[in-house]
């Protein structure tokens, strides 16, 4: 990984991004001005994506954010000042600086810490995600282990698993208690760990096509000991159709975020992404829907009766997936979508019709 | 400059006003509790409650227990309190004849369950009788010849009095109103920065960690809500979700404005200042008791502009609700999770718009009390930390403590002006209802 970000140095981009734009302004200024020692700028500026000089004299925590927080701005790096706050919450042992005490952040760092911030800082620079450079992340209750390649949770997929929760509380209201569930894709694990943690009757199945993300996933089931009710395989849907028939008996759910990025848009990618996050986990084929329809093709034989399928998908998706299933998927019924906070519509939620019973 | 002298000079207008306004007489009680007995007791007191209570002048006192059963209002109240009871025993005590008495059946429950509320306070209350009668007859014994017989006497003596101590602990407990349902509940912490700038956003990042420290001390959760610092490491705003047991009866004395005297480390001229902070103790109420229409909320992110989704990946989880109809915001940004961030600011914004909902309701309710509690509205400066003399003087009670270091902690010594507040407090629902019982006479 190391070898690879080195060699993108060169291509660190200037262009602003629209991500740039912060909910609150408090941050935008950290004063070092009055009390820091003076810290040598430029030493190395020529080369574009080198790191600022390490500090001479002793800096604290908010100085040292400041510091990075100025330098990821001018090296275009997304996010200035929420990458250098994580990293040093992160080193500091919490998961964001609001939570630190002033008291900590107003100390002198050590010596330690600060070889250690300009390190992890360092790795930011070369526009590896910031879930990346502190190896993990938190997805609604969880923290999970994270690594490249694979797929970092976005909070979208929060309220997917929102859904399925509220769906299956309901039925286990409903006297009907034992439920098994199917995830393509899963990458770090964090759906079916999710659904797991908030539902100890639940057991799951999770694929997915990258040897990494199987890893990771089984690395997180064990830190977090729901491996007992999760089994994973190294399956690729698109090819290995069969042996996920045969895989798993029916299922009631059927989850995924599965990639559903149209391959034109992959170009206009930020290169957090590009360069770091596994392609296959993101584009979903000329119209993002090649894993999408393998996945709904499949449904049938895998759901049991009334069985449902819960999907992330593109907001340009919906009223697509719901013309084709209807078109091409009998035995499935396109039950509705749903929106995200940002109102977008976001999720798809089929049904598996009633199979007529036997001769 | 010109502000800060006006509300300097408010207190001595009040001052003129007050003193122009009350007879000599009353004037005198500021000198002493007793006067303040007298005045509670004389006809008078109906009239003239709101100027006591809403001055700031008054010093007030925390009577002693004797103080109190000396009182003829506390007297008459419990008399008044016996002939309740013994009314309602009788009939429910003849009960079967209902008809010849024309107590209908509801009339019937409501004195029964009248009965049995009122049996352990009348029971306390004859205890203290017969005690009392004891302890006469012992000062008899006190006199006698025989030096033995005295020293029993002496001890009996010692032991009724610590006996009558007990019981009019219990009367008064007794006396004073269950809590009300937001005791029960837990609490919103709000502090924000007041007058004084950075200093005063420093100061708040103090008091804040302080009650930290004293959710902790007490065993309490405290969660983080919001959290806005300034440049210098100070807090314009925060807000913590605090939950345990008697955590908003206890927190809720906090509420106001506090006032730090002192040199700030940001003067260079060594000059002292005085700032201020406000804090806010919310009642948080349960999803049950409290709902808010979803359709009412407007939710702002970071991934609400572009497409979102896998083309995105943002650490940037920070979350804004507002309530469209009131215009009241939350936000929080704690959490790494973007969910957890809008259950935290939805958590914030529930606790807002239930305090607004309940301070209507309260307001007037609470309004003549010195000893308020958690309004938001409050503007009402409460408490004093004082550096160079190193003391906390609470301005409701005229209280007093040393080491403002060991205050901060929140620890013992918080602790210490918080039960002095909740003693006040009592006495002063005591004494409300000894004043409502005499206007009733």
């Amino acid at each position: 990984m190391y070898t690879l970000c080195s060699k993108k140095h060169d291509e660190c981009l200037l262009r602003e991004t629209m991500w740039r734009r912060s909910l609150r302004a408090g941050y935008s200024c950290f004063g070092c001005r009055s009390v820091g020692p003076k810290v040598i700028w430029g030493f190395h500026a020529v080369r574009a994506c080198s790191a600022p000089a390490f500090p001479a004299g002793r800096i604290t925590a908010l100085q040292a954010v400041d510091i990075w927080k100025r330098h990821f701005e001018e090296k275009g790096v997304t996010e200035p000042d929420h990458s250098s706050q994580y990293i040093i919450a992160h080193l500091l042992g919490a998961k964001t600086i609001e939570i630190l005490e002033q008291k900590k952040l107003t100390e002198f760092l050590s010596q330690e810490k600060i070889e250690q911030m300009w390190r992890l800082c360092t790795r930011r620079l070369s526009r590896m995600p910031v879930q990346y450079v502190i190896e993990e992340w938190d997805f609604r209750d969880l923290t999970l282990k994270m690594r490249p390649p694979v797929f970092i949770p976005r909070p979208e997929t929060e309220e997917l698993v929102e859904l399925v929760l509220t769906d299956l509380q309901m039925k286990h209201v409903n006297g009907d208690a034992q439920h098994t569930c199917l995830e393509v894709g899963c990458g770090s694990g964090a759906i079916s760990l999710s659904l797991l943690y908030s539902l100890p009757q639940l057991s799951a199945t999770a694929l997915d096509q990258s040897q990494d993300a199987v890893d990771l996933t089984r690395e997180n089931a064990l830190r977090l000991g729901l491996q007992d009710r999760l089994q994973i395989h190294h399956i690729d849907v698109m090819k290995d159709a069969e042996t996920v028939m045969n895989l798993c008996s029916p299922v009631s759910v059927l989850v995924s975020n599965p990639p559903y990025l149209f391959s034109e848009d992959m170009a206009s990618l930020e290169p957090d992404i590009l360069r770091f996050e596994d392609h296959t986990a993101l584009d979903g084929g000329k119209d993002g829907l090649k894993v999408i329809k393998q996945i709904l093709m499949l449904a049938p034989q895998i759901l049991s009766n009334y069985g449902r399928v819960y999907l992330e998908v593109d907001p340009r998706h919906p009223p697509l997936i719901q013309r084709w299933v209807e078109a091409n998927v009998e035995e499935l019924h396109y039950v509705e979508t749903r929106h995200d906070i940002t109102s977008r519509p976001r999720f798809c939620i089929l049904q598996k019709k009633e199979v007529k019973q036997g001769p | 400059m010109a502000y800060r002298r006006a509300i300097n000079l408010l207190p001595r207008v009040k001052e003129c006003v007050f003193s122009m306004l009350m007879p000599p007489r009353s004037l005198k009680f500021i000198s002493g509790p007793v006067r303040f007995h007298e005045l509670l007791n004389s006809r008078c007191w109906g009239t003239t409650r709101t100027l006591h209570t809403g001055s700031r002048l008054m010093v007030a006192k925390l009577l002693s227990h004797d103080e109190l059963f000396v009182k003829r209002s506390l007297q008459d109240y419990l008399k008044k309190m016996e002939t309740e009871y013994s009314e309602c025993l009788n009939v429910v005590n003849s009960s079967g004849t209902e008809e010849e008495q024309g107590c209908s059946e509801e009339e019937m429950r409501a004195k029964r369950t009248k009965v049995s509320q009122l049996a352990p306070l009348i029971q306390s209350i004859k205890e203290l009788d017969t005690k009392q009668k004891e302890i006469a007859e012992t000062e008899t014994l006190l006199k006698d010849e025989d030096p033995a017989l005295r020293e029993l006497a002496e001890l009996e003596r010692e032991g009724c009095v610590q006996d009558i101590q007990d019981l009019r602990q219990k009367i008064l407990d007794l006396l004073i109103p269950e809590e009300d349902e937001a005791d029960l509940s837990d609490l919103v912490l709000e502090v924000t920065a007041g007058v004084g700038g950075q200093e005063a956003m420093l100061f708040t990042a103090e008091l804040f960690d302080m009650y930290h420290g004293f959710a902790q001390h007490h065993g309490w959760s405290f969660d983080i809500l919001e959290h806005m610092t300034s440049e210098l490491g100070g807090l314009r705003h925060a807000s913590a979700s605090i939950s345990g047991p008697q955590s908003y009866k206890t927190m809720k004395f906090e509420g106001g404005v506090h006032r730090v005297q002192r040199v700030p480390k940001t003067e260079k001229q060594g000059r002292m200042h005085t700032s201020t902070m406000t804090v806010a103790v919310l009642p948080q109420p349960t999803e049950i008791s409290f709902t808010i229409n979803p359709k009412d909320l407007r939710i702002d992110t970071m991934r609400a502009s572009g497409a979102g989704g896998q083309h995105v990946n943002t650490t940037d989880s920070a979350v804004r609700i507002v309530h469209l109809p009131t215009g009241t915001v939350a936000e929080c940004q704690q959490e790494r999770s973007q969910m957890k961030n809008k259950d935290k600011a939805m958590k914030a914004l529930r606790a807002k718009l239930y305090s607004k909902k309940l301070e209507e309701v309260t307001s007037k309710r609470y309004n003549q009390r010195k000893v308020q509690i958690g309004n938001k509205g409050r503007s009402e400066k409460i408490r004093t930390y004082n550096f160079a003399q190193d003391r906390i003087t609470d301005h409701r009670i005229g209280m007093t403590v040393h080491d403002v270091k060991g205050f901060l902690l929140g620890e013992d010594l918080l602790d210490e002006i918080n039960s002095s507040l909740q003693e006040f407090s009592d006495q002063e629902t005591l004494l409300e209802l000894l004043g409502e019982n005499e206007e009733g006479s």
